[in-house]
């Protein structure tokens, strides 16, 4: 451990002392109690004793030097180990340290980036550098080695000039396009991103740059100070999403570390200046979202936001964030994926008249409301365990299949609102507990009163049409999911049955289900499959397991 | 007949010109009215003199303490008090010529005389005789009619051996010996300022440290320095009484339970100031007062009258001519019905123009703590910044005060040279919340002293370069 040794407070109305001995060199042991150096206030002088036992790692005031009080004066190192006291100067001639903490730089930078070898080649391996940091390159010199899951290949520089930077090691694979380094053209070292800028400069500029840092620069800075640099700026270097509102930077650290996603971040309204969010904002959306009050504030904020006009005849409404957020989802939704829907009809003779006998005991004994659709949950999720592929996403040319499902139920909100909350491992619930998940996903949505986590990460959606009586519809698939499933009402209709070779109308409880499918992954033969395996279970509801 | 306005404002300051000029800006046909010339106390009798005033001092500590720091030799330096104080004088009334011309410019209607409340939208105006000239009648009033020195019976000002700031800041001969009771800003301002001219000096003060608002630290740092100068500081004292005998004030202190005498040829009373409420018919118009100001609603800046609004100092704390200006844009822009955020009190900048200068914004080390949060403290000296080396300015630190939680800069203290220009940027840093980070990574030229701003910052993180 380091222990900072400070300029100790010597009485009420002294606020700095001069060090006037050291006792101990950089590198001795020091003991517990032992002095180690000198000093004199305007008031006393007097001799500091050690706090610890330890190694005198650094000495960052000499004699003669006055400083504030509380100042550290000197570093010691307790654990022996570690406390070797490494000297500055070593660590910095380290080559790979040397040469990321100078500063000197000529020359135009030239990104050296993961060349695509083929349509379908989206990455690549670095196999071997043939050139490290500082080396000279000639244009069309071999740089590096890849390998792709097509071809292997070396790969030339671009430009002649010196190797400044190399971003991704060997053995790394990275997308191609990826900037793995770069080449200073004219040659000279420059330090990570600073470069673009420094660049820019005159020499002359570069050259006062660098004495005065040599001038001020009287300790250096230590290889864990740097790495403690280094992690601030990457965390500040991912922006948590894009938008046209200014979030201040203190808006963005709360958003972060309170786990604020970027989407509830866009819903929130601002008081700071010109409609800013502002500090007061967020903390006060922290606070309602921890009571559970998160979508009523937007729910009154619909209200407060609403201001309308009118204009010939015809009134303008402003939208709301609700509105503008399921436009965008449904833009969205179209843009993204190949819709397809294929329908089928069900007959629920079985699940109808389980319900109707035992609806009642399930209320009573276990508080449970049976409804259609949570039988119909149930059949999905045993339909998407048996077409894995109905339960995945499409990321670029990959496909994520999601070794879990979490089923999504589309809630309509009155009067205007829509949400799909999901049920989380929904394949590991039987219909009973399908049936309260439902109810209370409902309830809570219908309230308010939804986690976060719960609106995120469905894998595949279920929307119930069927409540306002319509019989089938072509639903819009909820992203980035690829099938969602459209439930229609059970109404009784004649049908024709046939028994034993004997076709005769019979009046029968059947529905439409309507499958949209993204038919970039899902074709009609999995989509009619799935959709057939759905109807079987149902028809053929095994219901002394619900 | 009267002569009528959307906007009449009583009260030509810092408050009152502001808000007339932007009321104009946005179509408002507006009044100023004023007995005296525009620009109230701030321009006529307070910030600006003072700084002129303050100005002298330190050109005259330089020639005369450190001449030969600079390796240059003064020989005969002396000073004419009276041409200090006529400098001051001429600066007061030029800049309040300006305002007049700003007024002018915007087309604001200049009325001189005193204004009283005949109702909730009529104003009289009365010349120096008592008599009505004329009534004013308006949408919207607006009060800004300032504050003045309190005075408290113990300290029976007379203006002559116990005096007020508009009197320190015009005398006509530099007296030999002052007391200074009360030091906030204006107190040790004088202080400074005279002292520095050779008059024996000595501050009371009632609360534990001087500038008392400020950060216990630099409080202390500051007396510790004005002692280093020979200054008598006396703290935790209370004045029991104040006399004038022979032409000398005799004044009775009393610290720990002792009393003691002092004396001195002239008394300063820097206790504070009270608002303008007197006089101008709140009770008539039924204008609600409260212990010494008149009581508004601080987002819109109106009275229990829903025609009458008061900004400035007569509406209390803090008593600064830029908030009473804030207030005023504001007020005039909230009448105006544009949607604009609210003067945030918390985010005010103050500051102390002795040497070295004071400046400080948001809160105290204290004050954090006291309200809960979890601090991480930055701390960088100027005896650390190559341009106060070279200045001849080492003294003071930036002292950065940061939410550890979510890098908030809570608040910033500086002492030093220059430190009412350097608090600009942590004012600027508080009201966009910036973070630590926004501060560490704003490239700062070198040399400056605002570097010092930058490395505080990234000392509270460990991550100072120089020190």
């Amino acid at each position: 451990m380091r222990v900072e040794v400070i300029m100790p407070k010597m009485g009420e109305s002294i606020h700095e002392g001069t060090l006037i001995k050291w006792h101990k060199k950089k590198g001795d042991k020091v003991s517990k109690d032992e002095i180690i150096f000198e000093i004199a206030t305007d008031k006393v002088d007097t001799e500091i004793p050690s706090s610890v036992d330890g190694i005198l790692a650094e000495i960052k005031v000499f004699e003669n030097e006055t400083v504030d009080i509380d100042t550290v004066v000197a570093i010691i190192e307790t654990d022996s180990e570690s406390a070797e006291p490494a000297p500055k100067k070593e660590v910095v001639k380290d080559p790979a340290e040397d040469l990321q903490t100078t500063t000197k730089v000529g020359g135009n930078l030239i990104d050296v980036v993961m060349p695509k070898m083929g349509e379908s080649v989206m990455e690549g391996t670095i196999i071997k550098w043939h050139k490290s940091v500082g080396d000279k390159v000639e244009r069309d010199e071999i740089l590096f080695e890849i390998a792709t899951d097509k071809v292997d290949t070396e790969v030339p520089a671009i430009s002649a000039g010196t190797l400044v930077e190399i971003f991704v090691k060997e053995n790394e694979t990275v997308d191609v396009e990826t900037v793995v380094g770069r080449i200073s053209s004219e040659g000279g070292l420059v330090k990570g991103k600073e470069s673009e800028i420094r660049s820019q400069k005159s020499e002359e500029e570069i050259l006062e740059t660098t004495a005065k840092e040599t001038v001020l620069g009287e300790n250096s800075i230590l290889p864990a100070d740097k790495a403690g640099v280094k992690s601030e700026t990457e965390k500040q270097s991912h922006p948590i999403g894009e938008s046209n509102r200014f979030y201040s930077p203190l808006v963005l650290n709360i958003a972060r570390k309170e786990g604020i996603s970027f989407d509830e971040l866009e819903s929130l309204s601002g008081t700071g200046v010109g409609g800013r969010v502002s500090k007061r904002d967020i903390l006060a959306y922290l606070k309602d979202r921890k009571s559970g009050k998160v979508f009523e504030q937007k729910a009154t904020k619909v209200e407060v936001e609403k201001g309308t006009a009118q204009k010939d005849g015809v009134e303008i409404i402003p939208m709301d964030n609700i509105r503008k957020r399921i436009m965008q989802h449904m833009l969205n939704s179209r843009d993204t994926s190949v819709h397809v829907t294929a329908i089928t009809e069900v007959e629920m003779t079985i699940i109808d008249k389980f319900l109707k006998e035992k609806k009642k005991k399930f209320m009573e004994e276990d508080g449970v409301k049976l409804t259609f659709l949570s039988f119909i949950a149930r059949a999905t999720v045993k339909a998407l365990r048996e077409y894995p592929m109905m339960n995945a996403s499409l990321e670029g040319e990959n496909i994520l299949l999601k070794k879990f499902v979490n089923l999504g139920i589309a809630v309509a909100i009155e009067p205007n609102g829509l949400i799909v909350p999901n049920i989380k491992n929904a394949d590991e619930i039987n219909t009973k507990g399908l049936s309260r998940a439902i109810a209370d996903l409902g309830f809570r949505a219908r309230n308010k009163k939804l986690l976060p986590d719960e609106i995120s990460g469905g894998t595949f959606s279920i929307t119930n049409y069927g409540v306002f009586g319509s019989l089938f519809g072509t639903p819009i698939i909820n992203q980035p999911e690829v099938g969602i499933l459209g439930v229609g009402a059970v109404v009784k209709k004649p049908v024709v049955v046939t028994i034993d070779d004997v076709d005769s109308i019979a009046i029968k409880p059947m529905m439409y289900l309507s499958l949209s499918h993204d038919h970039r992954l899902v074709d009609g033969l999995l989509g009619g499959k799935f959709l057939k395996y759905v109807k079987d279970y149902l028809e053929n509801f095994d219901t002394s397991k619900v | 007949m009267a002569n009528k306005y959307d906007v009449a404002i009583l009260g030509g300051g810092p408050g009152g010109y502001v808000a007339a000029i932007r009321a104009a800006q946005l179509g408002f046909k507006t009044v100023v009215i004023d007995k005296d010339n525009l620009g109230g106390i701030c321009l006529n009798w307070g910030c600006i003199p003072t700084k002129s005033l303050i100005k002298n001092a330190e050109l005259y500590d330089v020639m005369k303490n450190h001449a030969k720091d600079f390796g240059i030799t003064v020989e005969g330096l002396s000073y004419d008090f009276s041409a200090i104080i006529k400098r001051s004088r001429k600066i007061a009334d030029r800049i309040s010529k300006s305002v007049d011309y700003l007024i002018r410019k915007n087309e604001v209607v200049r009325v001189k005389g005193f204004g009283k409340l005949l109702s909730k939208n009529e104003i009289g105006i009365f010349d120096t005789e008592g008599k009505q000239t004329e009534i004013i009648e308006a949408d919207k009033i607006i009060l800004a009619t300032g504050a003045s020195p309190k005075i408290v019976p113990p300290i029976p000002v007379d203006r002559e051996f116990i005096i007020t700031s508009k009197e320190a800041m015009s005398l006509p001969e530099q007296p030999e010996s002052l007391i200074v009771i009360g030091a906030g800003a204006i107190g040790v301002e004088f202080a400074y300022f005279y002292h520095t001219f050779g008059t024996k000096v000595t501050i009371i003060e009632m609360l534990d440290n001087i500038l008392p608002i400020e950060d216990e630290e630099v409080s202390k740092t500051l007396e510790t320095n004005f002692k280093k100068s020979g200054m008598e500081i006396y703290t935790s004292t209370r004045v029991d009484k104040a006399v004038v005998v022979d032409g000398e004030v005799v004044v009775t202190i009393e610290k720990d339970g002792e009393k003691k005498e002092l004396r001195a040829s002239k008394v300063l009373s820097a206790i504070g100031v009270s608002g303008n409420i007197s006089g101008l018919g709140l009770e008539d118009v039924g204008v609600e007062v409260e212990r010494g100001h008149i009581k508004v609603n601080y987002e819109t800046y109106q009275t229990n009258i829903d025609s009458i609004y008061a900004i400035g100092d007569v509406i209390g704390a803090p008593w600064l001519a830029h908030v009473a200006s804030a207030e005023a844009i504001t007020c005039i822009e909230r009448i105006k019905g544009m949607e604009v955020a609210s003067v945030d009190y918390g985010k005010i900048p103050g500051c102390t123009y002795c040497q070295p200068q004071v400046a400080s914004i948001g809160l105290t080390e204290q004050k954090a703590k006291e309200e809960g949060y979890e601090i991480k403290i930055g701390k960088f000296p100027f005896s650390a910044s190559g341009k106060a080396f070279a200045s001849g300015d080492r003294e003071g630190f930036v002292k950065l005060i940061f939410d550890a939680k979510y890098g908030e800069l809570l608040g910033a203290h500086i002492i030093g040279s220059e430190a009412t220009e350097l608090i600009a940027e942590a004012g600027l840093a508080i009201s966009m919340e910036a973070t630590h980070e926004s501060i560490i990574k704003t490239i700062h030229a070198h040399p400056t002293l605002s570097e010092a701003v930058m490395e505080a910052a990234a000392n509270a993180y460990g991550e100072s370069i120089h020190i």
